[in-house]
């Protein structure tokens, strides 16, 4: 029991951390909480399991234009649902447009792909019981995404360019960097890290429409509890939520186990609202 | 709801067939009443049907509760378990329809050693299987229309490396499930409702009624393979159903739609011979439930299964 609780924990937590880190990609060069971060990572399944299985294209060919499915999806959404509200961030439109967009993705996706779960093919065939490679593989998915996401923020002139306009928007502007350009880009990243999460994950949930919804409240919740912004927040966020989701499914059973998260959840925020790793900002009045 | 309202207020249809979720007809059979719309359905939530309250509302498949004496009536007396475990998913049906199971059971002596409402979405069934292997259930009942969450639990079955049987809901003998499982046999052992019209008898061969609907199918170029027969055939009985009440109304005036459908006796259709009254809207036959080998489809008609005769 104890293995199944670390293994499948793990494996959900990565994928939680996962679509956190796509949240927090999509706030820092924009301020907007796009709620289609879930619907990505539920593409990600979807596309995989069509190209990879459906298709029958090799492993390798199928990621390639999952990533690029979901990093147009991703560019969508900062044409179609954040773009036209920037101006008004105060008045939180965002969460209005971007829903919107997350609901239609997930209609065309119920539509289109069909309301029951798809198989997700065997990937690379390692492992079985609680090695088995949907347990692993998500967590891997995630080690090598946070590490080379760093390696783009700190060693590369397009990530620092990112931590500019995600520090100081306007000087960042002045100083002549493409803001909008950027935007973009970061958008297509994060539809490329969504995808990953549900590529990754694929063999886990499978390809099914309605992870979405689920995808974006439980990979929401690291966001909050590490801070937003903050991807270290949100992986050990999404580590510990997934094994505080798994553990308290054995104890308690899964209904009660959801109760269990959200009753963490708010305990955590009401000690610290900014999250564990996130800090308070001073306003000047 | 919105789609039932526009139907009846905007296409103004004449007859209604469905919805074919027990969870959303919970919500639609009101609004068809109100507006007096002749609505027949598959869905099987006892409480859709009342003639009463909705005497517009008729029932083409059984009720939950003719299901469910077939389930417990395998389990009891033919696969001979005392220990029960029932899992029902998140959904209206899921959750009515465990309880009407667990209750049912327990009234015939069997001891439910674990019962679990699952959402359909989780993607580990380890828990509640462990829980249901240590509570020492011989048969885990499985009330649900998610087919991934079906095939988890027979995959999670399979890793346990534990050979307990599953009986209950049709469609964990759906198509979709054979590409869900990691392997052919973890669909093993897996006993489901089934209906006589679409079994195959001993010698493998389907009532010649229902095989000449599946020849014409076949011609047709409809693909059976990942979807149950019986689907099908209760869809062909609707539409004729609401078509000769036309026909013998002379109107399509929803009144004379009723007053056919509550003078049918035995009614030969595909899925099964149907007969209602104005005090009885449940139309199927009691004696027309089988229990069926999922793994078995053909065409979506399955063999029966084991001890059932």
């Amino acid at each position: 029991m104890f293995a199944s609780i670390i293994a499948s924990g793990l494996a959900a937590g990565a994928i939680y951390a996962l679509v956190g880190v796509t949240y927090n990609t999509m706030f820092s060069t924009s301020r907007v909480m796009s709620f289609t971060a879930g619907q990505l990572a539920m593409l990600g399944g979807v596309f995989g399991s069509l190209f990879t299985l459906k298709l029958g294209m090799p492993v390798l060919a199928g990621f390639v234009l999952t990533l690029i499915g979901c990093a147009i999806i991703g560019i969508i959404t900062e044409f179609v649902a954040v773009r036209p509200v920037l101006k008004s961030l105060d008045q939180h439109l965002y969460v209005l447009s971007t829903l919107a967009l997350a609901l239609m993705i997930q209609q065309v996706a119920a539509i289109k792909w069909g309301t029951e779960p798809q198989p997700f093919p065997r990937l690379i065939g390692l492992g079985n019981g609680v090695w088995d490679e949907k347990f692993w593989l998500p967590v891997l998915a995630c080690a090598v995404t946070i590490i080379a996401l760093e390696y783009l923020y700190r060693r590369t002139l397009v990530g620092r360019a990112f931590i500019a306009i995600a520090e100081d928007n306007f000087a960042a502007r002045a100083l002549g960097l493409p803001e909008r350009g950027l935007r973009i880009a970061s958008y297509a990243l994060a539809g490329m890290v969504g995808g990953i999460a549900g590529y990754s994950g694929g063999e886990l949930l499978l390809a099914f429409f309605a992870n979405g919804a689920l995808l974006n409240f439980y990979g929401f919740v690291p966001v909050a509890l590490g801070g937003l912004g903050s991807n270290r927040g949100a992986v050990i966020g999404g580590l510990a939520l997934g094994l505080f989701q798994q553990a308290a499914n054995f104890l308690v059973g899964g209904i009660f186990s959801s109760v269990a998260v959200f009753a963490l959840f708010i305990v955590v925020l009401l000690a610290k609202p900014q999250g564990l790793f996130g800090f308070s900002t001073a306003r000047r009045v | 709801m919105n789609a039932t309202q526009e139907l009846i207020s905007q296409a103004k249809v004449h007859a209604i067939w469905g919805p074919f979720n027990s969870g959303e007809a919970l919500a639609t059979t009101p609004i068809m009443a109100r507006a007096k719309m002749p609505n027949i359905h598959p869905c099987v939530v006892e409480s859709l049907i009342d003639t009463t309250k909705f005497p517009n509302a008729f029932r083409l498949a059984p009720s939950n509760n003719q299901w469910d004496d077939a389930v417990r009536n395998y389990c009891l007396n033919i696969l001979k378990v005392k220990k029960v475990a029932v899992i029902g998913d998140t959904t209206g049906y899921g959750v009515t329809a465990l309880g009407a199971s667990v209750a049912a059971f327990k009234k015939d002596g069997a001891e439910v050693v674990y019962q679990a409402n699952i959402d359909s979405t989780q993607p580990d069934m380890t828990p509640d299987m462990l829980r249901a292997k240590n509570a020492g259930a011989e048969v885990i009942v499985v009330w649900s229309v998610s087919t991934g969450m079906e095939a988890r639990m027979f995959n999670t079955r399979a890793a346990m490396n534990w050979d307990v049987a599953f009986a209950g809901h049709p469609s964990m003998s759906s198509g979709e499930i054979a590409g869900l499982v990691e392997k052919p046999e973890n669909w093993k052992k897996v006993y489901v409702i089934g209906y006589r019209s679409c079994s195959y008898d001993s010698s493998g061969k389907l009532p010649a009624k229902s095989q000449d609907l599946v020849d014409r199918l076949l011609k047709a170029n409809v693909s059976v393979k990942d979807t149950l027969l019986w689907w099908i055939a209760d869809g062909v009985d609707a539409i004729d159903l609401i078509a000769k009440a036309i026909e013998a109304s002379g109107s399509t005036d929803g009144e004379g739609i009723i007053k056919y459908w509550n003078g049918l006796s035995k009614y030969p259709g595909y899925f099964g011979n149907f007969t209602f009254s104005p005090t009885q809207h449940n139309g199927y036959l009691t004696e027309e439930i089988v229990m069926s080998e999922a793994s078995t489809a053909r065409n979506g008609a399955f063999n029966l299964a084991p001890g059932y005769g």
